[in-house]
């Protein structure tokens, strides 16, 4: 029959309106609270798509390759990393420069410098490393507000602080 | 419930008694006079923020999207920053322009579009004005916004305008026409041609159940009057970048914009007013009747708009010519003849809609075979074509 197209192309355009009130009234006190929304769980076509970013975020997948980290020894809360340079001369794009001071197991580092600017996220210097000492985090907003992307050894142990690991490749469930 | 439907009428009256105590009668008179109609300018500038708010909204939500949601609490107020961010912006004429016609266009645009509102009912014995010709004074006044767009797209001097205005004008004139026949239908079986009077001779049968092809038609024909989906040639961004009003910026632009919005009311007004028994309905005061049955209606109509794409400008008039002025012509010689021979009651309210459903269904049947034709002789001579030119052999 002629104009059936009209009464279906109405019918799937009050479903969307209809899926979109329903779902919102579903988890209705997280859509708009400060906390953000819940993880999405029905991929069924219906429903609110739209993620508002600054209140809500992302969780990243746990092999997503961020900015790179610094990780503690558990015991003792000092850096893993004993400035053996390996992750250095691993590095492709000369991104990573740092210093160290003592000899044979006593060597500690004393400056770490990360150019955010420059590193593509290769994981070269992660899988370089034998000590456990650093790995790729899930930071992704790393944008800044002047071009100064050189991130000290400091900063990258706070970074490391967050995730709550100790060993490279932990949060991927491998461990070397 | 009395107190609630009354509820304005009282605070009138007693506003008026307010103003009798210390003010002679003629002032008394005038002040109430200027008072309404401003009460109306501010309803048609409220009724634009709130429905520029819902259209954006449903579109929205049609589209999964949230829609505006950072002024305020769900965004309520993104209707007024954008008032503030138009009244804000310069204000551009173009050097060519026919100045004093180019000033002029949207202040003309927008006088008629308030002006209708002074008989529309909004509620029981809330109306501007009862004129006894009421339905001939609003197609009079919806006349007048044709000759404005003439007026912008000229005084533009830019040839998108001027052919954003040709359309228009050809849209809106062609239009008219199967509106004021579905006017007439009503107007008929109603008695009379005062607003009030057609809404208080729909007590018993809504006229949408009397003759849903006049209801359908009015419909249909009040889209193409608003410009909107699918009847929006005007604004065909693709193809003519913004209509008649391509020119206009600022405040200019904002006239508009609120003259187009203000007729959405008026013509979800008119069809609740025409066909769905205006303020009429238990329980509810009837203002308040009144406004959710135009919210439905507009609701209906940005449904549509978020649904359908638009016409092509020959299938746009050919549309209006050929299918809606014959069928509300039709329609109009059933119901004069129905009304004629049978008395008012059931038995003529049910004649009369199950002879509209039957004119409705055939007039889609000669639609679905002229279609099928159409389509059929296209297709022969797409083959005829392939056969010149492959010779007899058709791959």
């Amino acid at each position: 029959m002629y104009g059936k197209g009209i009464v279906k192309g109405l019918w799937v355009t009050l479903k969307h309106i209809w899926g979109t009130y329903a779902k919102d009234i579903k988890r209705f006190p997280r859509r708009y609270a400060p906390g953000g929304i819940a993880k999405r769980t029905d991929y069924d076509l219906y429903g609110l798509f739209t993620l508002q970013y600054p209140e809500e975020r992302y969780e990243m997948f746990p092999r997503f390759r961020g900015a790179l980290m610094h990780l503690r020894n558990p015991e003792t809360g000092e850096p893993n990393c004993t400035a053996c340079g390996a992750c250095e001369r691993a590095c492709p794009h000369g991104v990573i420069s740092l210093e160290g001071e003592g000899k044979g197991k006593d060597r500690k580092v004393t400056a770490y410098r990360y150019d955010l600017g420059r590193c593509i996220f290769c994981r070269l210097c992660v899988e370089s490393c034998n000590f456990n000492a650093i790995e790729l985090s899930r930071e992704y907003e790393l944008s800044r507000y002047k071009k100064d992307f050189i991130l000290e050894l400091d900063d990258l142990l706070k970074i490391g602080d967050k995730y709550g690991i100790h060993k490279t490749g932990e949060a991927w469930g491998v461990t070397e | 419930m009395q107190v609630l439907d009354d509820l304005w009428i009282r605070i009138a009256v007693w506003f008026r008694g307010l103003l009798e105590s210390f003010l002679p009668p003629w002032a008394v008179q005038l002040t109430m006079d200027v008072l309404g109609i401003l009460l109306l300018i501010v309803l048609g500038i409220v009724v634009v923020l709130a429905f520029t708010y819902m259209e954006r909204k449903v579109i929205a939500r049609v589209g999964d999207r949230i829609g505006p949601n950072r002024a305020g609490p769900f965004g309520i107020f993104q209707a007024i920053a954008d008032a503030i961010k138009m009244l804000t912006k310069e204000d551009v004429t173009p050097t060519n322009a026919d100045r004093w016609l180019f000033l002029a266009a949207p202040i003309v645009v927008i006088i008629p579009a308030v002006l209708l509102y002074a008989v529309l009912p909004l509620g029981r014995g809330m109306v501007g004005v009862d004129l006894n010709i009421a339905v001939v004074f609003v197609v009079a006044m919806g006349g007048i916004p044709i000759l404005t767009m003439l007026m912008a797209g000229w005084a533009s001097n830019n040839k998108y305008a001027l052919l954003g205005a040709f359309r228009t004008v050809a849209q809106l004139i062609s239009y008219e026409v199967p509106m004021v026949v579905a006017l007439l239908t009503v107007v008929l079986l109603a008695g009379t041609m005062s607003t009030v009077g057609i809404v208080e001779a729909q007590a018993s049968f809504p006229f949408a159940l009397v003759t849903p092809v006049a209801f359908v038609v009015y419909m249909l024909a009040g889209l193409a009057e608003l410009n909107r989906t699918p009847f929006d040639l005007l604004e065909a961004d693709s193809e003519i970048v913004a209509g008649y009003f391509i020119e206009y910026s600022g405040m200019k632009f904002a006239m508009f914009f609120l003259a187009e919005y203000i007729n959405l009311f008026m013509v979800a007004g008119m069809i609740t007013t025409l066909f769905l028994a205006g303020w009429q309905w238990p329980i509810l005061p009837s203002w308040l009747w009144f406004l959710i049955k135009v919210v439905l209606v507009i609701f209906l109509m940005m449904w549509i708009r978020a649904t359908f794409p638009r016409f092509r400008i020959d299938q746009m008039l050919g549309f209006a010519w050929k299918a809606l002025v014959p069928l509300s012509l039709i329609n109009l010689f059933l119901v004069a003849l129905v009304a004629k021979v049978l008395e008012p009651g059931w038995v003529r309210t049910g004649v009369l809609f199950v002879s509209n459903l039957a004119l409705l269904a055939g007039a889609i049947a000669i639609m679905a075979q002229v279609a099928r034709k159409r389509e059929e002789r296209a297709r022969a001579a797409g083959e005829a074509a392939i056969k010149r030119y492959y010779g007899s052999e058709v791959r």
